[in-house]
């Protein structure tokens, strides 16, 4: 289903024409490109991650993705797909800035990587966006430190425990 | 779990030992020989590799991926005076455990445990790190009904996060208590140990630290008592160890063959 929405509006710009979603692109990203035309890669990326993940994870291919020289692993895809909002700050899965989040919300998509992998380059601090710290207010946290305010503490409702083993 | 922890030939162990340490010179070159420490540059500016002995990209492992010529392991010297905190603490921060905040202690994930033995007849105690022994016959690979509990081509056992249910039949398997299930919502987690809430895990022996040329963080953090190394090759340091000294594996009598030796238990 979203891949025939993505293959709908994969010619070009999707959102020239105010259609679509609106891709956020990483800055510096002109002139360059994925490993891939952004065609072929809004299309095929689905299976792309999922070959890479077995060749990475299962048969320990570390440098090489899809026949080209690089990381095939997820890391690689968000190192260079981060974005930054107006404050500096890496977005995370949640906000609709997010390089994946820009087009799956629009396309309905949930896909659970963002469970267990980084959603923003390492070291540059912040909590997960999935968990229940995501109403937090992250502005007065520095890049790569953790430490929150009282009133911050508050925020995070606390989980249910469960007794299961 | 049943420990072997008679203490005899301590005085003999404890010599072989010291005859060990003069091979931690060569501790750095061991896992693949001496490589230069240039870094591998995939594109201008961009560099995928920057540690002292990166390989480059004919070396076997980066492009082909494990290989079943390797069968990497580790020899745990015991009678070295170690913390073997030192060496969680390093497993701790490399794969960025120890965030959970609502599981009780014993729902934690440790991927390496300080076992206290004594043998009470004659007092002697010991301690030393169990982490999972990635074994050649793998009960836990053997029992997962998914295909998720895997034992890579070079004989590192893992959980393939992608097609673990949490079922937890592993744990109930492993004799060694190695692995841990995750029971909520993660954090924070390294971009190198992806983790999270529902599934298994264990130590991976630092499997992208290996792919990368790097040795495991507690062989790193435990100033030469844990040597790593190819089992296979019999010019490697550990190997040459195990040829001349010998050392234990926990539980051998259950025919596992795991790739991590002790000496000194």
């Amino acid at each position: 289903m979203g891949l025939a929405l993505i293959a709908g509006f994969s010619t070009a710009n999707a959102n020239q024409d105010g259609l679509g979603p609106k891709i956020t692109l990483p800055e510096n990203s002109e002139g360059k490109s994925c490993l891939f035309p952004s065609e072929q890669m809004r299309r095929e990326h689905p299976d792309m991650l999922k070959h890479d993940r077995i060749q990475t994870l299962r048969e320990g291919v570390r440098a090489q993705a899809d026949g080209k020289v690089l990381d095939g692993s997820l890391k690689q895809c968000v190192n260079c797909h981060a974005i930054k909002d107006a404050s500096n700050k890496f977005v995370r899965i949640d906000n609709e800035q997010h390089f994946c989040a820009s087009c799956h919300k629009y396309a309905a998509v949930s896909i659970d990587c963002f469970q267990c992998h980084r959603d923003i380059p390492e070291g540059s601090g912040d909590f997960h966006a999935l968990t229940n710290h995501k109403d937090v207010n992250y502005s007065n946290v520095a890049p790569g430190t953790y430490s929150l305010t009282t009133e911050d503490m508050a925020n995070i409702a606390p989980e249910v425990i469960s007794d299961d083993n | 779990m049943t420990i072997n922890n008679e203490n005899k030939n301590n005085g003999e162990t404890a010599s072989s030992a010291e005859s060990s340490i003069n091979l931690e010179a060569s501790r750095r070159n061991f896992i693949f020989g001496s490589v230069a420490a240039a870094g591998l540059t995939v594109a201008p500016g961009m560099m995928l590799y920057q540690t002292a002995n990166a390989r480059s990209l004919s070396d076997f492992s980066l492009k082909d991926g494990a290989s079943s010529k390797v069968r990497w392991g580790m020899l745990v010297n015991t009678t070295k005076e170690v913390d073997w905190n030192k060496c969680v603490e390093a497993c701790n921060k490399e794969h960025g455990l120890g965030n959970e905040k609502d599981s009780r202690d014993d729902q934690k994930t440790q991927y390496i445990r300080v076992v206290d033995v004594k043998n009470k007849g004659t007092g002697y105690s010991m301690s030393l790190p169990v982490m999972c022994q990635h074994c050649e016959n793998a009960p836990c690979v053997d029992v997962c009904p998914t295909g998720a509990s895997m034992k890579r081509a070079d004989g590192i056992v893992l959980v393939d996060r992608h097609r673990c249910i949490g079922c937890r039949y592993c744990m109930m398997a492993c004799p060694y208590k190695a692995r841990s299930f995750v029971h909520e919502v993660l954090t924070d987690q390294t971009e190198n140990t992806p983790r999270g809430k529902g599934c298994v895990e264990s130590c991976n022996m630092c499997v992208s630290r290996i792919d990368n040329g790097q040795e495991p963080a507690c062989v790193e953090a435990s100033e030469g008592a844990i040597i790593f190394g190819d089992l296979n090759d019999p010019e490697t340091p550990i190997a040459k160890i195990l040829a001349k000294h010998g050392g234990k594996q926990i539980r051998a009598d259950l025919k596992l063959n795991p790739g991590v030796h002790y000496q000194g238990i």
